[in-house]
């Protein structure tokens, strides 16, 4: 039994037929070629898997499609679009070298992007809790910290001037 | 970066199908029969194929060390059939018959392979297909495997034992006669693994007689050979192709028997086939690691000379030899490293290999090395305590200072700042409230030695702590470590290990001044591209930009015989691109100057004396302009003169732009030193690690980023392993670290801001001096955290004695050791029964 949803998925509005039972995980990637968002443990573990889904992070592995149903949401895909540049956040990322193999990257990206909408001076201890929920595997966690710091900073630079 | 990397669950070829493997629930059965017509019958499937229907070779690890005996693999346990209705299957039995001819040996073992149009669907039948499983018993430790009467893994290797061997370098016997202290220190090191973010996963595709197959590997040519040996493909019809890979750590070195499987399957129903693994069948089923029961006893003079070290190690191998790099790769590297960084003169190993009814081990990080070094460590603490010396005194004392020095066990050590590496590290922490930490006042940044304080990133002087909390034990440790980094063969030899290790690179310029690098070592977040195009770029003398490294397609490259492994990119490859960089600059400039020369002759003027150098000597590349001739050349005219003009070509000997390199460098070590403070909460067990530094001497540091980033990498997976992470087989021979939630990786939260510094002792052998350096955290951490935590605890009688220190084991320690000393200890684990447990629930 098919279900049509609609999703507006980085701006662009598209209707989809889905099984009860698929996660948005599945849908993004299998139906609609959003291959940015990662699966890395399919439990809400792990985190690489996070979109944000009107403007609030969500685990798309736990989150059934349906459940999305006439939501906006935003993968990493839509921080940049291509031949647009980098949004700060993943600037900052490429100059902390907050990355190795890039599979955590999607989602930890999304849940920093929120962490600083909402928490503008955020501090280091509040950075690290507020990425508690994305596992890195590769980096040790340092280069990440440093750039959501750099973002953070950068950012209220520019508020400042 | 921007969502756009393409990774094996995100492929797709016109009519794939999916595959699912169903796997054993049972650590040890024989499999009566296999039913797959329920599962056939759903929409969506294509086929159940199991070993019957998919006739191979079985793997068989490649290690020639006599006395090593083997365990073929089956891509699939047991055998039995069925086929849909049209459905082709090499067996071609008919559908629905079944017969029972097999064994499945550990919890996860594949038997049969489901095909369907969507991974939903190939999940639902997995779920459908009735095995007749019939459990027999089984054993999942070693002392128990050994055990009279005990089930046998493989029929023909008695009493469960793979290898064996005693090994004697000095004379220990003499050296523990003479010693004052023996410490003996015992250590059961846990079972954990690479656990990367991306499992692992491939999609094979027929291709007119052969196949194309896409892996998250980290040997593609490894694989090719393997998929030839195993499914009788020519190798010249296989082509392996690794797309992005999201971390490996060692699990992606070994072809998998799901890898296989997957390829005969393809071939079998003359369809792409793409498995991709989920995360509880990669924590139970994919190899594993490390799981070394150590009982290691260290010789030391009154005066703190380290006399001698003896060491049993034995290894847990699980159920078969896996196939590159055997289950030897952790008891038997494992001996060849037990002096480590100190001048020990006698050292004897007995090692062991005992098979298990648990998963086969693979390479991770640090293999075989991580286990025995933590337990040195930690009996050199103990030695440190009993006779007074400050820790990093007593190491300091021990440390190799001249270079080269031929360690007891064969090793080369080339050169190294092991004392330097030490001091710095124990200046980069506040180890004030250390007891026994001798240097007082934690060192500022000036006092620091020179090149560690020049390091860009050595920001801070050790950042004082405040002073443990009532009711918080606060413990320092520091480890020294040598990594045989960057194995060539002599490096492999020099380990005792029969590997080949060369490489060979291909490096061109295309008509338009294009730069190609290939290699056969795919990166898997290493940052190879970026550190070897700046070898390219630097040694040729061109810009970065305009050099484009391949390195994932088996088509497009040299045979790697080893592939991405052991910290050997940069010394093996990054030698080879480098000696082949300065023939083809040779080359170009020898073009240049026949342009010159042929310019000059148009205009007419008198050929220029003939200098003595080589064609073109006086000419030089930089950024890729040639100066010193006439005008200055372009790359990009220089490649089209090459490519294209006749007149020039006929002036060369050899006009093309293409050069192929082979190496094998001799053995080279690489060293450093780790520190760890941690406060330990007495009431809750729980272990904080507060500050972390790592020193490390790679020599020549191609990109101190990247170099870095390795070590962050490594240092944090070897806190998981010291504190966190655990397979942890149950008595019912399941792994209850089996999903993220209970399988623990070190989250942000667990880890400080490290202090990273280094030193710089180039390699007098190899070129530029290069070492490798990607394991060493992994060797060393945990080492650094468990004596962290023995030094906090050693007042209160608490002592480790095995991996890891999780809050409940730290509990029941102290709670142990705060018993009455006439108190029945109760054994440090819970014996395993070996009693046939209830049946567990299916594996998916």
């Amino acid at each position: 039994m098919m279900l049509p949803i609609t999703l507006t998925v980085d701006g662009a509005r598209t209707t989809v037929e889905v099984e009860p039972r698929e996660t948005l995980a599945d849908v993004l990637r299998d139906r609609l070629g959003v291959y940015g968002v990662r699966v890395a443990c399919g439990e809400g573990h792990c985190g690489a898997c996070t979109i944000q889904l009107d403007g609030a992070t969500a685990r798309a592995c736990t989150l059934l499609a349906v459940q999305a149903d006439g939501g906006a949401i935003r993968t990493v895909e839509g921080m940049a679009p291509t031949g647009a540049p980098l949004h700060p956040l993943q600037a900052a990322f490429v100059a902390e070298h907050a990355l190795q193999c890039g599979f955590c990257t999607a989602g930890m990206l999304m849940s920093a992007e929120e962490l600083l909408r909402e928490r503008p001076q955020a501090s280091d201890d509040e950075i690290r809790a507020g990425l508690a929920g994305n596992l890195c595997r590769c980096t040790g966690y340092q280069g990440i910290v440093r750039a959501v710091r750099r973002a953070r900073d950068e950012a209220n630079e520019g508020e400042a001037r | 970066m921007r969502g756009l990397a393409r990774h094996v669950a995100d492929l797709v070829r016109p009519r794939q199908l999916e595959a699912v493997f169903v796997r054993s629930p049972h650590p040890a059965a024989r499999i009566g029969g296999i039913d797959a017509a329920a599962a056939l019958a759903l929409p969506g499937v294509a086929a159940v194929l199991t070993a019957d229907d998919l006739p191979h070779t079985p793997l068989l690890d490649s290690v020639r060390i006599d006395g090593l005996l083997k365990t073929p693999q089956p891509a699939l346990a047991g055998g039995l059939v069925a086929v849909a209705a049209g459905g082709a299957a090499a067996g071609g039995a008919a559908a629905g018959e079944g017969l029972a001819a097999g064994v499945v040996r550990f919890v996860g073992e594949p038997v049969a392979l489901v095909l369907a149009s969507t991974r939903a669907a190939a999940e639902d039948a997995a779920e459908l297909v009735a095995v007749d499983w019939q459990p027999t018993p089984f054993v999942l430790e070693p002392g128990a495997a050994r055990a009279p009467g005990a089930p046998l893994v493989h029929e023909h290797v008695p009493g469960n034992l793979l290898f064996a061997q005693a090994k004697s370098y000095g004379d220990p016997d003499g050296a523990f006669a003479a010693a004052d202290l023996v410490i003996e220190q015992p250590l059961i090191g846990n079972r954990y693994l690479a656990a990367p973010l991306e499992g692992r996963g491939c999609l094979a595709e027929p291709a007119g007689d052969g196949l194309t197959v896409w892996a998250s590997t980290m040997g593609p040519h490894l694989l090719r050979r393997r998929l030839a040996q195993t499914t009788g493909i020519a190798e010249q019809l296989l082509r392996v192709i690794a797309p992005d890979v999201g971390g490996a750590f060692g699990l992606k070195i070994p072809a998998a028997p799901e890898e296989i499987a997957v390829a005969l399957a393809a071939r079998a129903v003359g369809r792409p086939v793409r498995w991709v693994e989920g995360r509880r069948e990669q924590l139970v089923a994919a190899p594993h690691a490390k799981d070394q029961r150590i009982a290691l006893s260290l010789a030391v003079s009154g005066s703190g000379e380290l006399l001698g070290v003896r060491a049993t190690l034995t290894g847990n191998a699980g159920a078969y030899s896996f196939n590159s790099a055997s289950a030897l790769i952790e008891p038997y590297l494992g001996a060849g490293l037990l002096p480590g960084p100190y001048r020990i003169e006698h050292v004897g190993a007995e090692i062991f290999s005992v098979l298990t009814h648990t998963s086969p081990m693979s390479p991770y990080r640090g293999v075989g090395w991580t286990q025995p070094h933590t337990a040195r460590e930690l009996a050199l603490d103990r030695a440190a305590r009993a006779l007074g010396i400050d820790p990093a005194e007593l190491r300091r004392r021990n440390l190799v200072t001249s270079f080269p020095h031929r360690s007891a066990t064969g090793m080369e050590y080339d050169s190294g700042s092991y004392v330097e590496s030490l001091e710095s590290a124990v200046g980069l922490v506040d180890a004030s409230d250390a007891p026994h930490f001798a240097q007082g006042e934690p060192r500022s940044a000036q006092d620091a030695p020179a090149s560690a304080r020049d390091a860009p990133h050595f920001a801070q002087a050790a950042p004082r702590l405040d002073p443990p909390a009532p009711g918080i034990r606060r413990g320092v440790g520091v480890t020294s470590y040598v990594e045989p980094a960057g194995w060539g063969s002599d490096g492999a030899l020099q380990s005792e290990w029969s590997f080949a290790s060369h490489d060979s690179v291909r490096l061109q310029v295309d008509p338009t001044g294009g730069v190609v690098a290939a290699i056969g070592t795919p990166s898997q977040g290493q940052g190879h591209a970026t550190t070897l195009a700046q070898v390219v770029a630097d040694e040729l003398g061109v810009r970065v930009e305009d050099v484009a490294l391949i390195a994932d397609d088996t088509n497009a490259t040299p045979v790697s015989t080893a592939g991405t492994r052991a910290s050997r990119v940069a010394t093996v490859i990054g030698g080879a691109l480098a000696l082949a960089a300065r023939r083809l600059r040779a080359r170009l400039l020898e073009v240049a100057a026949a342009v010159l020369e042929a310019e000059a002759a148009g205009r007419g003027d008198a050929p220029a004396p003939g200098d003595a150098g080589p064609r073109g000597g006086a000419l030089s590349l930089i950024d890729g302009l040639v100066h010193g001739g006439a005008r200055e050349l372009t790359l990009r005219e220089l490649a089209e003169a090459a490519h294209f003009d006749p007149a020039l070509r006929a002036r060369l000997p050899e006009p093309d732009l293409l050069v192929t390199q082979f190496h094998d460098p001799p053995a080279t070590y690489s060293n450093g030193a780790i520190a760890a403070v941690v406060d330990v909460d007495l009431g809750t067990g729980g272990v904080t690690v507060r500050q972390l530094a790592v020193v490390e001497d790679c020599g020549t540091v191609l990109n101190p980023t990247v170099v870095d980033g390795q070590a962050a990498g490594a240092v944090v997976q070897g806190l998981g392993g010291a504190l966190l992470e655990d397979v942890d087989y149950g008595a019912d021979g399941r792994p209850r670290g089996d999903s993220f939630g209970s399988y623990l990786l070190p989250r942000i939260t667990d880890v400080p801001e490290l202090a990273i510094a280094h030193h710089s002792s180039p390699s007098p052998l190899t070129v530029n001096g290069v070492k490798g350096m990607g394991e060493s955290g992994a060797i060393a951490a945990p080492a650094a955290i468990a004596c962290a935590v023995a030094a906090a605890l050693a007042a209160d009688g608490f002592t480790v004695d095995r991996l890891p220190l999780t809050p409940a084991r730290v509990v029941e320690g102290l709670t142990r050791a705060a018993a009455p000393a006439n108190a029945a200890a109760a054994p440090a684990s819970a014996a395993r029964a070996a009693a046939a447990p209830p049946p567990p629930e299916p594996l998916q």
